[in-house]
Formats: structure tokens, sequence, C-alpha cells
């Protein structure tokens, strides 16, 4: 008790001198954290001390005056002391600072190579960004391209659409006869189960049946055994009685035997006599027959003899009345041969007059020739009579007219002559009379001549129309002969001719007509056709329709589908080329859609962006699973750790690491250890690790073994809690 | 249907055949493809289930060009009714249905029904056009958007109405023509036929 009270009033007086020091000594408060736990006690505790203390302060009022000087010098070296550890953990303080320049050192060399590592980086990425804008260059290719695509996607899609809607329409006929169909098809089944179950009634009936038919079989055959025997029977009962009375019969019939015997002979007798009889008969018949016909012929023979009898009388009669000497056939066929004679004869006339005939008919031909000829010539004989009329004519009026001029001549002369002296123009006049004397007898003679010959043509005429008047006499008689001879004759060959001709031509004709027939049908069926094709007569017809037809209206309506189509075209040209401006906006869409909504026009992402989109999605999705996971595991792993080791790892930075103990006294009290360049973990210095030097002299310096050290701590710390608790 | 059971008069002739125009049109409209199928409704005349189409546009034309070509078939002054059907992309004509009418226009002048049942002549219509229907099997394919149109064939001294317009004849260059039934009213006889574009292949 003294021991302790010593030791606390040396503790108190410690204390007393460190709170007198401190503003000497600043540092030092600092320094004993470790105390401060239990200061409440020691406030306590240190008050009834220093009642005591007061008592003994009273007691020792003087040891106290004493001592202080010693206390006085105690202070002294004291403060000595203190100063030379307060150098010691200045130069440890220093060396910590050297440490801390080296490793600041260090983090300057470890960010100077990150830095040229970022450079790296950078350069990469700005490759990169190069790489990515070329691919965005051909991306927008291929966009260009897409959309061509897209357009002949889109036509396609409308050939296909109209497809659609005919197959639609097939698709609901066929539906329509499918359910027809199915509906025939639940009847039948239904029915189908009707059949069987009557089927199966059926059935069963027949094997009922052919059971009692069987025994029906059976049963017949019994029957029939029965009755084969039964008939048997009666057959010999019959045989049996037929028997019998064949045998009663017996000597009856024996008698009867021999009376027919009897019968037999004499008929046999008169069965000769008989025949015998009949042959006299026949012989009798032919001989009656002979006769009538002997009688029929004499009788024949009479008429005949008759009937000659008559002939001769005729005959007779006609050698009487004829006055021939035909009493006999020689005189008849005397007489025939000499009519014989006579006809033969009169054919040889015929004959001869036949060609006579026909000389007559060649003749007649060669007469009509002549005739025709010589009408030929007096044809001619007239225009040279009427011709040589005229000539006469003429030749009269000239005489005519030189008679007047040689009567005015004349007339002249005489006047001449009365005027003038005939001496003067005598001998010209008389020329000249002579002259005109001359031509004058000149004249008659021709005069003359003409006339003479006048004469004979008149002659000449006259005997050729006397000859005409025979030959056309002739020609009567030989016409006449002609019709009397062949009514036909020439003529008809004439006719012939011309028929034949006829002929021809009628058959040129038709051919014509059949051609023109030919064309005329021709030239229907291609009106026929032109008909059917719409052609119509411009004359007679016009074609009319409605101003507001569908073809029109539908016309209108698809130029307006189209211009809509080009505007849309030329926007989404300028989108796509302010797209390519923009550069990098391809890829943020909320950009695209910024346009496209400005341009009031819903731009429809391609699907290549929207497969891409998702593709983001779902990978943003799987991360953030897989990090929900990972940090699932982490925690698992950490708890594992903190339960299993006794220590919760944290990383405060990087390459750091905060080691805090479940034991551990206070909730600050952890360690940290730093990961070297080398792989070697250092332990940092912190509050905590301060109370542990001996630990770490020990594990750390000399063993060189954290998870020693750390194990060390932990038992220190458990058994401190132990302890504690054991002591609580 | 002004003509009693047993004959028929003009007007009731001219009714008779712009209703036959009026289905058949619809008919054709709705086999080609003209017009989506389901903008067709089913009716029943005839005897027989047709479709009539829906778009209130389309009605209001059809009814227009019906109410004037009965006028026109009770004046006897139309020759044929023809539907083309155009490509809208190349403006090429690619079907023609043409029904020839030939007017008996001494029925005009005579008020004297003619003599022959209605019920005769729904009969040769329904034939005609079952036959419209079925050519559907034999026409090429319409692979591009169509629109079609309705030209009337007139007769020169007709005034034009003011909705109308002269028109060409809308020939098609290369065709194949394919004659089909014909009805009569006994006044106005309809030979139908259609002529179509020769595919290349063919």
């Amino acid at each position: 008790m003294d021991l302790e009270d010593d030791t606390t009033v040396f503790t108190t007086l410690k204390s007393f001198n460190s709170f007198i020091s401190r503003p000497e000594h600043p540092k030092r408060l600092s320094e004993p954290p470790a105390g401060s736990g239990n200061l409440q006690t020691q406030y306590k505790r240190s008050m009834e001390l220093l009642d005591a203390a007061e008592r003994v302060q009273s007691k020792n009022r003087y040891l106290q005056l004493d001592q202080e000087k010693k206390q006085m010098e105690m202070s002294h070296k004291r403060a000595r002391f203190e100063l030379e550890r307060a150098a010691s953990d200045s130069a440890r303080d220093l060396e910590h600072e050297v440490d801390r320049n080296q490793e600041l050192l260090g983090r300057i060399k470890k960010l100077e190579d990150r830095e040229m590592e970022a450079a790296k980086n950078l350069s990469e990425k700005v490759e990169a960004n190069r790489a990515l804008r070329k691919n965005q260059e051909g991306l927008h290719k291929k966009l260009e391209e897409r959309d061509l695509k897209l357009n002949t996607a889109n036509q396609t899609i409308s050939c296909l659409k109209d497809e659609i809607r005919d197959l639609k329409q097939k698709i609901q006929n066929q539906d329509s006869t499918i359910s027809t169909q199915t509906l025939e098809n639940q009847e039948l089944q239904e029915q189908l189960d009707l059949q069987r179950r009557k089927y199966q009634e059926v059935s069963q009936l027949c094997q009922s049946l052919q059971s009692a038919q069987s025994s029906c079989s059976e049963h017949i055959i019994k029957i029939k055994e029965l009755e084969r025997r039964l008939a048997i029977q009666e057959q010999d009962i019959s045989i049996v009685k037929i028997v019998k009375s064949e045998v009663a019969r017996v000597p009856d019939l024996e008698k009867e035997l021999k009376r027919l015997r009897d019968d037999n002979a004499f008929l046999r007798e008169s069965r000769e006599n008989c025949s015998l009889l009949k042959e006299e008969v026949e012989g009798l018949r032919r001989k009656l027959e002979r006769m009538e016909k002997t009688k029929e012929e004499m009788v024949n023979i009479e008429l005949e003899k008759e009937r000659l009898a008559e002939k001769l009388q005729a005959w007779e009669n006609l050698g009487q009345s004829t006055g021939l000497n035909i009493r006999k056939p020689e005189d008849l066929s005397r007489e025939v041969i000499q009519i014989q004679q006579r006809e033969i004869a009169l054919k040889e006339q015929n004959y001869t007059l036949n060609s006579c005939v026909r000389s007559v008919e060649r003749s007649q031909s060669e007469l009509r020739a002549e005739l025709t000829q010589q009408r030929n010539k007096t044809l001619e004989e007239q225009k040279k009579r009427e011709m040589q009329d005229s000539l006469v004519r003429r030749l009269q009026k000239r005489v005519l007219l030189l008679t007047k001029e040689r009567d005015g001549m004349r007339a002249i002369l005489e006047s001449y002559d009365s005027e003038l002296a005939p001496n003067e123009y005598a001998p010209q006049l008389n020329r000249r009379l002579r002259e005109a004397e001359d031509i004058l007898l000149k004249t008659q003679n021709h005069n003359a001549e003409m006339e003479a010959q006048l004469t004979k043509a008149q002659e000449e005429t006259g005997t050729l129309k006397l000859r005409l008047q025979t030959v056309e006499l002739e020609l009567e008689s030989v016409k006449k002969q002609q019709q009397q001879a062949s009514i036909a004759g020439s003529n008809s060959s004439v006719t012939k001719e011309e028929v034949s001709i006829l002929r021809q031509k009628i058959e040129d004709l038709e051919a014509e007509r059949q051609r023109l027939e030919e064309q005329n049908n021709i030239l229907e069926m291609r009106l026929e056709r032109h008909n059917l094709q719409g052609d119509y007569d411009p004359v007679k017809t016009r074609v009319l329709h409605i101003k507001v037809n569908p073809i029109t209206v539908a016309k209108q309506q698809r130029q307006q589908e189209e211009e809509a189509l080009r505007e849309e075209v030329t926007r989404l040209r300028e989108l796509v080329r302010s797209l390519q401006d923009g550069g990098a906006l391809v890829h943020s869409q909320d950009d695209a859609s910024l346009h496209s909504s400005s341009l009031s026009l819903s731009l429809p992402p391609s699907k290549e962006v929207l497969d891409l989109r998702k593709q983001m999605e779902s990978a943003e999705l799987r991360n953030q699973r897989l990090k929900e996971v990972f940090q699932k595991k982490i925690q698992e792993f950490r708890t594992v750790c903190y339960v299993l080791t006794g220590y919760q790892i944290d990383i405060t930075t990087q390459n750091q690491y905060r080691l805090s103990s479940v034991y551990a006294e206070h909730m600050d009290d952890s360690l940290i250890f730093k990961k070297g360049s080398n792989g070697s973990m250092q332990l940092m210095e912190t509050e905590f690790s301060k109370t542990l030097g001996q630990m770490v002299e020990l594990h750390l310096h000399h063993q060189k073994s954290i998870p020693a050290f750390l194990s060390a701590v932990t038992l220190d710390l458990f058994s401190r809690q132990t302890t504690q608790e054991g002591r609580s | 249907m002004t003509s009693t059971l047993k004959g028929i008069t003009i007007k009731g002739s001219a009714e008779l055949v712009a209703e036959f125009f009026s289905f058949g049109i619809n008919s054709i409209l709705y086999q080609r493809g003209i017009y989506p199928p389901e903008t067709f409704t089913r009716v029943t005349n005839y005897g027989m289930s047709l479709q009539l189409t829906t778009d209130t546009k389309l009605k209001t034309y059809l009814t227009d060009v019906v109410a004037q070509l009965k006028d026109w078939l009770f004046e006897c002054t139309v020759q044929k009714l023809v539907l083309v059907i155009t490509c809208l992309e190349t403006n090429e004509v690619l079907e023609r249905w043409q029904f020839d009418i030939e007017c008996d226009k001494s029925a005009k002048e005579t008020s004297a029904p003619r003599e022959k049942s209605i019920k005769a002549i729904q009969d040769e219509i329904r034939s005609v056009i079952r036959q419209i229907t079925a050519t559907v099997t034999f026409l090429p394919l319409l692979e591009t958007p169509c629109a079609f149109d309705l030209l009337v064939y007139t007769d020169k001294d007709l005034a034009v109405p003011d909705k109308w317009e002269e028109s060409g004849p809308q020939i098609i260059a290369q065709s194949e023509e394919v004659r089909l039934r014909s009805f009569t009213t006994s006044i106005h006889k309809v030979n139908s036929m259609v002529a179509y574009k020769k595919t290349d292949s063919a």
C-alpha cells in the first residue's frame, strides 16, 4: 500500500511536473495517448491522493523544501534527458521524411511512366480515331447504298403487297373451303361413328346368325339324312307291293301270251295277203293315170288338128285371094325370097339417095361458100357501080360545065367578032378556038369512053344480079334441102361453139366471183377484228367518258404521291448531307433524332442501327449483371476473409491495403500495407502500428513474415479482449 | 320494272341492261383486283351471289355512268360500253372489256311490249356474268397498280352532257380477243368480249 502510495505520489509528481513543463515541451502532451483512457480513475485517485498529499505536505513541508532543490536538479537532468530524446525523435523524423521523399520520387517516376503511357495511349487513340473516321465514311457510303436498296426494296414491297393481296384473297377462299370441308369432315366422322356402331351391332348379329346357321345346317343335314332313309324305305315298300302284284298276275299273263301268239300268226298271214292286194291296186292306179294322160293328149291333138285345118283353109284362101300359086310352102318361101330381094334393092336405092343427100349437102356448103363469095363480089360490084355512077354523074356535070363554058366562050367570041375587027385578033382567036375544040373533042372522047365503061359496068352488074338471083334461088333450094335433110346440121355446131364460149365465160365469172367473195370475207373478218379491238367509225360514232373518272383520279393521286415522295427524298438528302457534315454525329442517335424532329420527319432508323442498339443494350445489361454478380462475390469473399482471417481488408488507394482486425479495441485501429513495385508488401506506420513496435521488430524485421505478424497481432488483441472480459 | 310478266318494253329493257352493266362492272373490278376485295360486299341477284363495291367514290361514279347510260339506252343512241383497265405506271392499256349494244330502233316508235320473259333474260345475263367470272382463269395477272375507265360509244349526233367529254378509243396495241356470251332483251342485244394485251411469253 505504501509502495503503491509512493508510486502514486511519484506519478502525481511526475504529472504535476509535466503539467508545469508543458509550455516548455508542447510536444510531450500528445505523446502518451495510451494513458488517456484511464484519466477518470486517475483523476479520482489523484484527488484522494491530493488530500493525502496536503496532509503529507503539511508534514513534510520542510522535506519538500529540501527536496525542492533536489527536484530542481532532477528536473534539470530530466530536461536534458528530454532534450536528448527530442533530438533522437527529430532524427527519426528526418529519416522518415527522407523515406517519404524517396517514396515521392518513386511516385513521380511512376507518374512520369504513366504520363508516357498516357501519351502512347493518346497517339493510339488518335490513330484509332482516324480509323474510326474512315470507318464512318465507309458507313456513310454503305448508308447511301442501303438507301438505294431500301428504295428498290420498297418497290418490291409494293409488288409483294399486291401479291399478298392476291394471296390473301386466295387464302380467304381456301379458308372458307377448308371450313366447309372440316364441317363436312366432322359430319362424315359422326356418320362414320354411327356406321361403326351399326357395324359392331351387325357383326354381333352376324356372329349369332352364323352360330345359329351352323346349328341349323347340322339340323338340316340330320333331317335330310332321315328323309333319305324314309324315302328308301318307302321305295322298298312300293317295290315289294309291285313284286307281289306281278307275282299274282303271272298265270293270267301266260294265258294271254298263248292267245297273242295265235293272233300273231293269223295277222302275219293276213299281212302277206294285204301286201299282195296293195301291189295290185298300185298297178291299176298307174294304168288309170296313163289312160287319162292319153285322153288329154288326144283332146289336144284334135284341137291342133282343127287349128291346122283352119290355117290350111286360110292359106288356101290366101292363095285364092292373092292369085299366087301359094298352094305350098315352097311357093311361100319363093315369094319371101322375092320380097327380100326387092327390099335389098330398095335399101341400095336408099343408100344411093343418102349419098346423094350427102353430096348435095357438100355441094350446098360449097355453094354457100360460093354464095358468100358471090355476095362479096356483088357487094364489090355494087360499090364499083356506085363509084362509077358517081363518076358518071361527075362526068356529066363536067360535060355540062364544059358545054356551058363552050357556050360562054362562043358567046364571048361572037361578041368579040361582032365588036372588033375580025382581022386583028383572028389568028389568036382561031388558035384558041382550035385548042378549045381539041379539048372538047378530047372530053367528048373521054365522055364516050366513060359512057361505054358505064354501060359495060351496068351490063356486068346486070349479069351479076342475074347470077345473084340464081344463086339465091339455088341457096333457097339448098336450104330447103338442108332443112329437109337435117334440121340441125351446121347451125348446131355454131351454137355449140357459142355455148362453149359462153360456158367458159361463165366459169371465169364464177371464179372471179368466188375470189371476190373470199376477199369480201377476209375484209369482213378484218373489220370484225378491228371492231373487236375497239375501233370505230369516227364519222358515225363518238367515244365519251366522264371527266372525273377513276383513271384521272388515280393519276392525280399518283402524281401527288410522287411529289410528296420527291420532297421527302430531297429532305432526306439534306439530312444525309447534314449528317455527313456533322461527321461523328452518326453514332449519336440523339442528335439524329433531334435532326429528324427538327425536320418534322421521323427518320426510320435503319435496321443495322437498331440491331446495334439492341446489341448495346444487351451488352449493358450483361455488364450490369456481371457487376452485380462480381460485387456479390467480392462481398462474399471479403466476409469470408474477414471471418476466416479476422481481418477486414480494404483498398484505400492504389497499391495500399488497410487491414482492420476483428478484435481491435478501437474502430480506427488498423494496419496499412503498401505493395511495392517489386511486389513486396511494406507496413506503413499508423497510430496502431506504433503500439506494436515489439511485434514489428520480432516478426517483420527478424522473421520477415507478414502472416506471422498478423497472427501475433490477432492473438494479442484477442488475449487482451478476453482478459478485459475476464476482468470485467 | 315497268314491264309485265309476259312482255318487255323499251324502258324496261333499258333498265335491265343498265342493271346488268352495274353488276357486270362491279364483278370485273372485283375479279381483276382493281379495288381491294375487302371493299366489296356480297349481294344476291339473278339467283347468284355477286360482289358490290362499298367504296363511296366508286359508287357515285358508277351510279352517274349507269344513269346516263340508261337514258342513252332508252334513246337507242349507244353503240358500245367499254371498260378499260390501264396500268398507272406506264399508262398502257392492259385490258378492254367491250360490250357491243345493238338497239332495235323500231322499238322506240312502237310501244308494244315484246314477247320475252324477264326470267329468260335474267338467265342469259347470269350466264354472261358467270363467264366474266370464269375469264380470270386465262387472263394474265395484273402485276402493277391499275385503274379503270368507262368509255361509251354513242351516235355522232348526240349532245355531250356536262360531266362528259370526248375520249380516245384506248385500243390495245397487241391484243388477244376472246368473245364471251351475249344476251338479248329482244330490244337491246349485248355482245360481250374481252381483249387483253399479249404477254411476251405467249
